[in-house]
């Protein structure tokens, strides 16, 4: 288990090399200019003396491999640099948006599974109910209506029309309810199919007939057998989603007036602030990273045969 | 298997409390806070407003990321720009201007003390105008700033400010937002280089800054101090809400007293909050002018009867009319009229008239040959391309409008939309046959425009470049800022749009307008003559 872990862990690295290489070879594609970014931002008119200044200020002037270098040799030592339009370190402003995305992501994920359990699992023990149908044109929706366009939609009837909760901004619990709903929507589609699917298949397995003609109580068998081993699959659903959700909160906080770092990294782009770009996607990556580990080390912990295969290749 | 089955009620109990744990935890530790602060403000003389962003940290001397708005709240300048471009005393009460207009002496007033109640004096404007000198680069767009020679203090509020050369619009550029708008002593950081950043935001304004939280709201209280005019309203308070519809949505359910701006929302909601009668509504006058620019490098537009021909060729007022929902009006003149020295400029106003198009590119060698829908000369087609920004939706409707206008006269227009800064990158870089663009409004105008028009090296240069009389504009645009004489001033500049207009490469299409709508309980509201600065003098609510 330590070797795997540790493997794992190594193998970030070439990860993080690919990612910084293809970040900064995209930066430099695009045919805007971060200094004329910068002036555009601030409504300056760009002229080539200040925009020669800028460039410099930036070290956009020296050669492409050595700014690649210094990006890389600065962001190993945890320096991901200056934010060229606040002028403030990176990190210090992405990690003091940080608290507000995780709790948006933790709020929609939290809703996803009290709702997707027991609909999915009832809509598979009672396939063809009204729960059934109703679970299944749920998750049509869910699907199928993109994020921004929900959020609307949710604030102009609870919001507006009812005035349950606020529009925007982030404090109370109630400011957290319709931005965690409309991120756990297509999550809620999502996992109630999986569990759905996934009990309908273990109502087939020989156990279920062996432990009825046990005599065991039907409600037992259902909520201590079957519910616990057809949530296996949701589990590394979950963590797949997380990454997924921690970055495509963009869009649900700029709706939301939302202020995590989704929004700031928006800005970024239009802004062509470098520094910022790089230290999301990075942090993106590792996020993405991290969270298959974690889900790979709880699914061996839960089923031992996978570190048992892992062993035996070694 | 029982084993098993409770190993994952193992993991996955302690899980799910976990996430709610945390999710709870995040929402109550500020819950307290802020149900105190909504109730509160409930109670008090407050306007809330929406702006798409974070304040920015309030420096007066730099330009990212503070807000022009909310700098104009906190800082003041020794001179304000004021309707029809009047220039009237402020923090100074009064100036002399030496015969050779190089030398500037500011009386300053005396009873202005900073928010943190220091006072306002000759030694505070100096060490404002050093610390902006020290990045003299950074702030040459404003022409006075590379000219400045010397800053001296005559006496404790006696401020003197010597010039390379004569420069005219030096005290209309010091009415601008930044960088020439003072910081307290309090406020410079210990090595007194502003541009890094300031210690805190003291200015002399009528508002200080109490609260505020990055990307969530800042609220600005009364000064009580405050030498001029005591606001009504007691604190103003800025959310910031990115989203044009979020924007909407919550002045709908009145959470906001104020939305105004520039393109804050769109013309759509705009005409609808107006319809609803619930609402009072309010349209600026002129800010700037929405101009296309032609790039008379090229060939096909080098031709004068090929660029008034596009002028007749297209309804500008229906166009206007219809793309804007009349939030904009169709516009005659380059520079809007309200602004110095642009009221009586004489031209020949252009009217819709697609036969005389017609017949003015005929007259130009370019005729349809049977069958075709391009003219053609020498076999080649009339084809030209329109660059627009993409994000927005009016510059792109009109671009749609015009390729269909002009494609009715013979002339194919292709149309490419780009990001803003894509849009200023290729305007700058001759990369461009026509564009849209736009001046830069009070209080920079007309100096700056006719300037930009005069600078090597940016788009408007290129569309006066094949004009026969560019040597003769480049000297009157180089002596208009020189001259001392108000009468000479005014003839040159009248001569200047005059004739920039007359040779059709800027062609002027709407007066663009700054909106605001608010709800029935404020009052007295009114817009900024300076485009830059903060609406809230003498607004109040009940």
């Amino acid at each position: 288990m330590g070797t795997y872990i540790l493997k794992r862990i190594l193998a970030i690295i070439p990860i993080f090399l690919l990612v910084t290489l293809l970040t900064f070879g995209m930066i430099n594609l695009s045919p805007v200019d971060p200094a004329e970014a910068y002036l555009v931002a601030s409504h300056i008119q760009p002229t080539d003396e200040l925009l020669a200044q800028k460039r410099q200020e930036f070290g956009l002037d020296q050669p492409l491999l050595t700014q690649y270098v210094n990006t890389i040799v600065s962001i190993s030592q945890f320096d991901f640099g200056k934010s060229y339009i606040t002028n403030k370190p990176v990190w210090e402003e992405v990690s003091s948006r940080m608290p507000a995305t995780i709790q948006l992501t933790f709020g929609s994920l939290l809703i996803a599974i009290v709702v997707s359990i027991p609909l999915g699992f009832l809509a598979g023990i009672k396939k063809n109910s009204a729960i059934d149908h109703f679970s299944r044109i749920l998750s049509f929706i869910g699907a199928s209506i993109p994020s921004f366009w929900l959020g609307y939609l949710f604030i102009f009837f609870f919001s507006v029309k009812l005035d349950l909760f606020p529009v925007e901004g982030i404090g109370t619990w109630k400011h957290l309810v319709l931005p965690s709903l409309t991120l756990a929507l297509p999550l809620i589609a999502l996992y109630t199919r999986l569990l759905r699917a996934s009990v309908l298949e273990n109502l087939q397995e020989p156990y279920i007939l062996f432990a009825r003609t046990r005599g065991i109580q039907e409600k037992a068998i259902m909520g201590k057998h079957v519910l616990k081993i057809a949530i296996s699959p949701m589990i590394t659903g979950l963590g797949m989603n997380l990454g997924k959700l921690m970055t495509g909160t963009i869009i649900v906080e700029a709706v939301f007036s939302w202020p995590g770092f989704g929004r700031y990294f928006i800005e970024a782009i239009f802004n062509r602030d470098v520094p910022v770009i790089q230290c999301y996607v990075l942090l993106a990556a590792a996020i993405f990273i991290f969270s298959n580990l974690i889900i790979d080390l709880l699914q061996m912990y839960i089923d031992p045969r996978i570190s048992r295969k892992g062993r035996q290749h070694q | 298997m029982s084993n098993r089955i409770n190993k994952k009620q193992f993991i996955l109990m302690p899980l799910i409390i976990l996430l709610s744990s945390l999710t709870l935890l995040g929402c109550t530790g500020e819950s307290g806070e802020e149900e105190t602060a909504a109730s509160s403000t409930e109670n008090e003389n407050t306007i809330t407003l929406a702006w798409p962003r974070d304040i920015g940290e309030l420096n007066p001397h730099i330009y990212n990321p503070s807000q022009l708005f909310s700098v104009s709240m906190v800082y003041e300048p020794l001179v304000s720009y004021q309707d029809g471009g009047e220039l009237k005393p402020h923090l100074a009460e009064s100036w002399e201007i030496s015969e050779d207009g190089k030398e500037y002496v500011f009386n300053l007033r005396q009873d202005v003390k900073f928010s943190d109640g220091t006072s306002f004096n000759a030694e505070i404007v100096k060490k404002n105008f050093d610390a902006i000198l020290k990045d003299v680069d950074l702030h040459s767009w404003l022409g006075f700033i590379p000219l400045i020679d010397q800053t001296e203090v005559l006496d404790e509020y006696t401020f003197k400010l010597t010039l390379l050369e004569p420069y005219y619009p030096t005290i209309q550029e010091l009415a601008v937002v930044r960088p020439v708008r003072f910081l307290g002593e309090a406020g410079f950081p210990e090595d007194n280089d502003t541009s890094k950043g300031v210690a805190k935001p003291v200015g002399t304004g009528p508002w200080v800054l109490d609260e505020y939280k990055v990307d969530e709201f800042a609220t600005f209280t009364r000064n009580e101090s405050y030498w001029g005019e005591l606001p009504d309203v007691e604190k103003i308070k800025v959310k910031v809400i990115p989203d044009a519809e979020t924007n909407v949505l919550a002045f709908e359910k009145g959470e906001l007293d104020l939305i105004y701006g520039e393109g804050v929302i769109n013309l759509d909601s705009f005409r609808q909050l107006e319809s609803t009668g619930s609402f009072e509504t309010s349209i600026s006058e002129p800010v700037a002018t929405r101009q296309i620019v032609m790039n008379t490098n090229r060939e096909l537009l080098s031709d004068i009867k090929v660029r008034q021909a596009l002028h007749y060729g297209f309804n500008k007022e229906a166009m206007v009319d219809g793309v804007t929902s009349g939030l904009e009006e169709k516009a005659d003149y380059i520079l809007p009229t309200n602004m110095p020295y642009t009221s009586n400029v004489d031209v020949t106003a252009v009217n819709y008239d697609s036969e005389k198009a017609e017949q003015l590119l005929d007259e130009a060698g370019w005729n349809l040959p049977e069958g075709k829908d391009i003219r053609e000369k020498d076999g080649k087609p009339l084809e030209i391309e329109l660059m627009y920004s993409s994000a927005e939706s009016i510059q792109k409707t009109m671009a749609e409008t015009l390729q269909s206008e002009w494609a009715a006269i013979g002339v194919k227009l292709n149309i490419v939309g780009v990001e803003l800064t894509t849009q200023v990158e290729r305007f700058k870089d001759n990369e461009f046959d026509i564009n849209f663009f736009s001046n830069y409004g009070a209080p920079y105008d007309p100096h700056t425009f006719v300037n930009i028009v005069a600078t090597e090296g940016f788009g408007f240069y290129q569309a006066i470049s094949s004009y026969p009389n560019k040597d003769e504009l480049l000297e009157q645009i180089a002596k208009v800022k020189q001259t001392t004489d108000e009468n000479e001033r005014q003839e040159l500049y009248s001569a200047i749009l005059g004739s920039l207009q007359e040779q059709g490469a800027i062609v002027p299409i709407s007066y663009i307008k700054k909106i605001a709508v608010y709800q029935k309980d404020v009052s007295n509201f009114t817009f900024p003559a300076n485009r830059d600065e903060h609406p809230f003098t003498g607004i109040s609510i009940e």
